[in-house]
């Protein structure tokens, strides 16, 4: 099934999906949604691709920032953001 | 060979011991400022070698050449527009698919490059091995194995990296992308070779399907219709898809990166978590991961202030021993007080800062930065900083504030954007330091009641929350979010740490001195010309209509801009006590001691924080910062003034 990163549990890992911050340039939506255009890619440069497998390792405490395992690196990602990445999980 | 002067560039993510290279290969030679008219450091260095002379410039820390930051458009124009000799690309052997990805668009700008394999050590310790032969193979460029920190293999990348300039510099070959992304990018790539642009024809057809806004901009300056054979293409690739064309590419870029990867890795991890595993899991567990990071951070400040505070002490008496000899020499007249009170009061209040809190503050950052627990921290803070519209990495600049503002300025190069860097600064300018403390206690702390102190503290916090907010809302551009790698943590390479601390003290002198000297100097100019009163004087609508204080209070805080300390003890010689329960001539009660307090706690960055900002974000950011400070903080004052009077 499909998930937000953030309803992932510690140590669960799924398939990278879609990561919904604005789709510049993809049919019609174009201004409004780029100015976040620049997260989306530096997810995506961060190795952050569909297809890709990512693991929660865990969350900070208070709503704090997932640390994901992703190709081999482990990243920091604030929680806003994470919650605007989709997933595929087996469960 | 006609020429014997090169420029290689060293290039790589973030944390893959590039400085550890460079300055292995410039030694002393070298020199850090920024980029003109950007807040991107730039470290440059010469070396000679085999009577070549070699310009090494280190370029910053980035993960892709988009236009995400500064950082990454200041590289790629570099590269492409001034054509260095050599790119040397540092990648961490034990993160290799995501450095890979960053080699990949490298190769794309087409400059003949030499890859480092850095820190193969700590991958072998991870179970890590890579044929770098194979690998050199598959990249068509060379590669040379090294562990920076050692100095392993740093003579064998210069000796091939002079090698492959000699003979002439071939270009690396492109990997191929998917065949209907691969036909489009060469149709595109036609189109764009008949128009003048600097950058490689391949590539901007490639940055033109990924939609980068700066190229399709300068591009529809030269031609419009390449925009729209561009987009035509794009969309084409995205109907195939079904994610948008830049995502494609990335995936693909991506893609190929795994594929080398698989065919030069081979990975057997150890059995035992190591130990930078466990440190890794205690320093960021949700519980434990609080209190280490207290006590660390704890001892960190306090070590720092207790140490910048007995030196500064020190240094200051030290200095102002020397009076009675200026004294001597240059009598007590007029020449005598400018260059004593001018001059020397400039340089030793310049030393009293930028030695004792400076130093040990550049030499904790990077200890900080380089083994990989400032990056933990944010992670453990992000959320808290997210209140006032930052992100965690912001809370060392601010922390580092409560001591002195100037090395708080200084950390704000460690946020990422510009424009996160420009909030914190903002944010870091409102905290009061170590000398603000002290007027608060000594002032509205002795004199009105602790309880006031700590209301006032209050008060400035929920200024920098609502100020921070506001200005976060202001400010165009990118919001504010995480995303930051966590590298595994290691020993720092001391040698780099101290000359990175050396260069950046010294970059902070020949800014920041000329500005504290020319500053005190016009202060004291005032004073012996005797238009420290006429001042007052005119300053008295503010001083004393608006704010409801004696009008002398004008001059101390005048002085207070030098340091904010002499607020306090000009306000002593002024009133001529510094037993300000009793002061008979002036009404200057508990009313006016907290709205004058208040106001030294905002009204203005002192002088040497102004120079860090200058040296930061340049004069236009820096007066609009202190002059909004001014102004709000007169505000503030004079709206504590009536509210308390009210409740009097």
């Amino acid at each position: 099934m499909e998930l937000r990163l953030t309803d992932l549990r510690d140590g669960e890992s799924g398939i990278i999906t879609s990561i919904k911050i604005g789709h510049r340039g993809v049919h019609g939506e174009h201004r409004r949604a780029g100015r976040r255009w620049g997260f989306r890619k530096r997810l995506e440069d961060m190795g952050l691709t569909p297809g890709t497998r990512v693991t929660v390792v865990k969350s900070a405490p208070f709503r704090g920032p997932l640390e994901v395992h992703v190709r081999g690196s482990r990243l920091a990602i604030g929680k806003r953001m994470a919650e605007r990445i989709f997933v595929e999980v087996k469960r | 060979m006609t020429k014997s002067k090169f420029i290689v560039v060293l290039a790589g993510n973030a944390n893959v011991g590039k400085s550890v290279i460079f300055n292995h290969l410039t030694g002393l030679h070298q020199h850090i400022g920024n980029w003109p008219g950007k807040t991107v450091e730039k470290a440059e260095g010469t070396l000679h070698f085999r009577g070549h002379t070699i310009d090494i410039i280190d370029l910053p820390g980035i993960y892709s050449l988009s236009t995400f930051s500064i950082e990454e458009l200041v590289s790629r124009e570099y590269i492409a527009v001034e054509t260095p000799d050599l790119v040397i690309n540092v990648v961490d052997a034990s993160v290799l698919e995501r450095n890979l990805f960053f080699t990949l668009q490298l190769m794309e700008l087409e400059t003949p490059m030499v890859v480092a394999l850095n820190q193969v050590d700590m991958a072998k310790k991870k179970g890590i091995e890579i044929n770098y032969k194979k690998l050199e193979k598959t990249l068509g460029v060379p590669v040379i194995p090294t562990v920076a920190t050692r100095g392993t293999g740093v003579y064998e990348l210069l000796q091939k990296s002079v090698e492959t300039i000699e003979k002439g510099g071939k270009k690396p070959h492109q990997m191929k992308y998917g065949d209907e992304i691969e036909k489009r990018i060469e149709g595109l790539s036609e189109i764009v070779k008949k128009v003048h642009y600097p950058y490689p024809a391949r590539w901007t057809a490639i940055k033109l399907l990924e939609k980068d806004e700066q190229v399709e901009r300068e591009i529809r300056e030269i031609d419009p219709e390449i925009l729209s054979a561009a987009e035509k293409s794009a969309r084409e690739i995205e109907d195939i898809h079904g994610h948008s064309c830049s995502t494609v590419i990335t995936s693909e870029r991506y893609e190929i990166a795994g594929c080398i990867v698989r065919e030069v890795q081979h990975i057997a991890p150890p059995i035992k978590p190591p130990m930078r595993e466990r440190l890794h899991a205690l320093t960021t567990h949700k519980i434990l991961g609080y209190p280490i990071m207290a006590i660390a951070l704890l001892s960190i400040f306090s070590s720092i202030f207790a140490f910048g505070d007995y030196t500064s002490g020190l240094l200051g008496d030290l200095l102002y021993g020397l009076e009675p000899i200026f004294e001597s020499i240059f009598g007590a007249e007029i020449a005598g007080k400018l260059i004593w009170g001018g001059v020397m009061e400039g340089i030793i209040a310049g030393v009293t800062i930028a030695l004792p809190y400076i130093i040990p503050f550049y030499l904790i950052l990077y200890f900080l930065e380089d083994s990989g627990y400032l990056s933990r921290i944010a992670f453990l803070l992000d959320n808290v900083m997210h209140k006032i519209g930052l992100h965690g990495k912001a809370f060392i600049p601010v922390m580092l504030s409560l001591g002195c503002n100037v090395p708080g300025c200084l950390g704000c190069r460690i946020m990422e954007t510009e424009r996160e860097r420009l909030l914190t600064a903002f944010v870091v300018t409102l905290v009061p330091c170590a000398a603000t403390t002290v007027i608060v206690l000594g002032l509205v702390g002795t004199f009105v009641g602790v309880q006031w102190a700590l209301a006032l503290y209050i008060i400035d916090l929920l200024i920098i929350f609502f100020l921070g907010r506001l200005a976060f809302k202001a400010l165009p551009g990118e919001p504010t979010a995480l995303i930051m790698e966590m590298h595994d943590y290691r020993v720092p390479h001391l040698q780099t740490v101290l000359k990175q601390t050396w260069f950046r003290l010294m970059e902070f002198v020949k800014m920041a001195f000329p500005l504290i000297i020319v500053g005190s100097l016009l202060i004291k100019l005032a004073e012996v010309m005797g238009l420290l009163n006429p001042i007052a004087s005119v300053l008295s609508p503010m001083t004393v209509t608006w704010l409801g204080l004696p009008a002398v209070t004008g001059i101390a805080l005048i002085f207070g801009v030098l340091r904010k300390e002499l607020t306090l003890i000009m306000l002593a010689t002024l009133l001529g006590t510094a037993d300000f329960a009793h002061i008979p001539n002036f009404d200057f009660g508990p009313v006016q001691m907290i709205v004058f307090t208040l106001v030294t706690m905002l009204y203005i960055p002192c002088i040497a924080t102004i120079a860090a900002l200058v040296r930061e974000f340049g004069w236009k950011k820096a007066l609009f910062i202190t002059v909004f400070e001014i102004v709000f903080a007169i505000l503030v004052g004079g709206i504590a003034f009536r509210l308390l009077m009210l409740a009097q």
